[in-house]
């Protein structure tokens, strides 16, 4: 075996690089983010790989118990729900609309968010200070009532309640660019740069943001958290996605009628949404104390 | 401290100032006739040309806004568009109704949470623990109204333990007074109060100890850190070299840092909870602002649903501003730092 640390070399990870490799020593993590990874691989590919259409009904097997019951079919692995619509085709299909699309509206917001923070932190003054209180207005009110007014004016949709979660979410990521760079703005590495007489968007892009952005994964966690439980909710109060499509908030609202009688139609969107969830805050959790322990040293 | 109390008032009335310009440009915003979407007169009813007038949409725009804010502070909110009742005495009884949810959710999690989360801390990395954490993350994780759900059929229908929704058994006559059922029940008959109040209490337990669950967690994870960190720091590690007993460093200087920045999430936490409570009003059919709120947005009965912001946001911005108030007033590095700043 050749030996390469011939020459002794100081490495230096960049920050993702940093929060990466705390993150692989975590088991649980990387499981999270496995799952996470093929409900992603399921909402991009999921209606090829679902057994039926996500409205395909069988008016021969009605209400019918998960396979593995005493009276379950092997054809439907998780049942079928009142209308006789296979629940694991469903439950595929209805990824794309309760993470995909969250996902998608949280990146976008992301980029917004992140774009107008990080000209909010180089302004100063009354036109900072101003914006400044805007934003706790807008942070004191919870996302989903905010995403709330915003259905009550579009009317209610899936497309205007994803339109309104990305609208919501779109200060938090201002405020967390604007904190995280106003910090790093003071550092002496960017002073440094200054004087060496590089750019303002030179500055921002290549010095700044490549600091901060461990900050900003971190809220992208949390934001795409916020936007799963809000589309849900939102679907759940019938003010989102619509009946026929499976999301899987609005899978839960219409199982109130039948949950006592086929209690599976109700247990299933939640489990997904469950564990859906429960992965996108233990990747998050684990890169926040990753994070911590990085700046603790 | 004055000062304190004074920056936090300015920035109470610029944030009021700003919400009543973003609840009345809802107005514009909303579709339809602004005249309706402020007052709930359509344009067929007889005094329509006569609220236009008093409500100024003959005029200017900052006239109209000085209008708008007028009526809300004379609480007239305007009528429903659904049963034509003053949007202020609806809200009059069912905001009790929401508030004694919450508050009796965010105490319970108040009562609960810190004392688990400075537990976890002391058995650090140890089995308690980590079933407090993996408690913690896995509550924070459930959707509400999956619980709620959850919860309702296990306990409701299938143990019957609790009644499935509502406020109290509609066989007793208990008149709304407040909104709020325990209070209710005084102004109740007398011989029916022992009765009713089991009944309320009865009604309240699954509702209450459901919302409950968010806060807690989270109540017990900032807990948790911040008492992990505190363990950490030197002063405590000085305080045991003194040798004092484990029970005399946590009450004295252990307990009393690390509550410092989970006062300060307090206010998040109720954001968090209001929310919740909005949702699992629905479920749990409680005559509260929530069910109302959503119903009016199906019904897309404008100004209650413009009411019903001002009046939300307006309580957690009163909660966030009460909550940062304390927080100042029982940590003095906090003044220092606003000290610092200004």
């Amino acid at each position: 075996m050749r030996n390469h640390d011939l020459y002794y070399e100081e490495r230096h990870p960049s920050p993702l690089e940093q929060v990466w490799i705390d993150f692989k020593r975590n088991p649980l993590a990387m499981g999270a983010l496995y799952i996470l990874c093929f409900i992603l691989f399921l909402s991009i590919l999921g209606p090829l790989i679902a057994p039926y259409g996500s409205n395909q009904q069988f008016a021969d097997s009605i209400s019918l118990q998960p396979a593995w019951s005493e009276a379950g079919d092997l054809r439907f692995l998780l049942g079928t729900d009142e209308l006789g619509r296979d629940m694991l085709s469903r439950l595929i299909h209805g990824a794309r609309y309760t993470f995909g699309l969250p996902l998608l509206v949280v990146c976008l917001a992301a980029i917004v968010g992140m774009f107008i923070g990080a000209a909010a932190a180089l302004t100063a003054g009354v036109k900072s200070s101003t914006l400044k209180h805007l934003l706790d207005v807008l942070l004191s009110i919870p996302s989903l009532l905010l995403a709330l007014v915003i259905v009550a004016i579009l009317g209610p949709g899936l497309m205007n309640a994803l339109f309104a979660i990305g609208l919501a979410l779109i200060p938090q990521f201002l405020h967390v660019t604007r904190n995280a760079v106003v910090d790093e703005l003071k550092k002496d590495y960017v002073v440094a740069s200054k004087l060496n007489g590089v750019s303002a968007l030179y500055l921002m892009v290549r010095v700044v943001l490549p600091n901060s952005v461990k900050v900003l994964v971190v809220q992208l966690t949390i934001g795409l958290s916020a936007a799963i439980l809000d589309i849900a909710a939102l679907g759940f109060l019938r003010l989102g996605a619509q009946p026929p499509a499976p999301e899987w908030g609005s899978m839960l609202a219409q199982s109130l009628e039948v949950a006592y009688n086929s209690p599976w139609v109700m247990a299933l969107p939640g489990l997904a949404l469950f564990i859906t969830l429960i992965s996108v805050n233990i990747v998050g959790e684990t890169l926040r104390s990753a994070l911590q322990h990085r700046m603790g040293r | 401290m004055s000062r304190v109390i004074l920056r936090q008032l300015s920035l109470l009335i610029i944030t009021l100032i700003l919400l009543s310009v973003l609840s009345f440009s809802l107005t514009y915003g909303f579709p339809g006739d602004p005249v309706t979407n402020s007052s709930g007169i359509s344009a067929e009813h007889p005094t329509y040309e006569q609220v236009r007038e008093t409500r100024g949409f003959d005029r200017s725009i900052p006239v109209q806004y000085v209008r708008y804010v007028q009526h809300l502070a004379r609480g007239d909110w305007g009528v429903s568009l659904q049963d034509a009742q003053p949007v202020w005495e609806e809200f009059r009884l069912r905001f009790p109704a929401t508030l004694e949810l919450t508050f009796l959710s965010m105490g319970l999690a108040l009562l609960l949470g810190p004392p688990l989360g400075i537990i976890a801390a002391m058995n650090y990395k140890r089995p308690i623990d980590h079933a407090i954490t993996a408690l913690s993350l896995s509550g924070y994780s459930i959707p509400v109204f999956w619980f709620a759900q959850l919860s309702i059929l296990i306990f409701a229908v299938v143990l019957e333990w609790f009644p499935i929704a509502g406020q109290i058994n509609p066989l007793l006559d208990v008149p709304p007074v407040t909104g709020a059922i325990l209070i209710d029940l005084f102004y109740a008959d007398a011989s029916i109060r022992g009765v009713a109040f089991q009944s309320a209490i009865q009604h309240l337990i699954l509702p209450v100890l459901v919302l409950a669950l968010v806060p807690l967690v989270l109540l017990i994870r900032l807990t948790r850190n911040a008492m992990i960190d505190v363990n950490r720091k030197k002063f405590m590690k000085g305080a045991y070299a003194r040798g004092l007993s484990t029970t005399e460093v946590m009450m004295t200087h252990g307990i009393p840092n690390a509550m410092q920045p989970v006062t300060r999430q307090i206010g998040t936490a109720f954001s968090i909870l209001m929310t919740n409570t909005l949702i699992t009003e629905v479920i749990f059919s409680w005559p509260g602002l929530g069910n109302w709120l959503v119903r009016s947005i199906y019904e897309r009965d404008y100004p209650v649903i413009q009411g019903g912001l001002v009046l939300l946001a307006t309580l957690i911005l009163l909660f966030n501003i009460f909550i940062s108030l304390i927080h100042a007033w029982r940590y003095p590095q906090v003044r220092q730092e606003i000290y610092a700043q200004s």
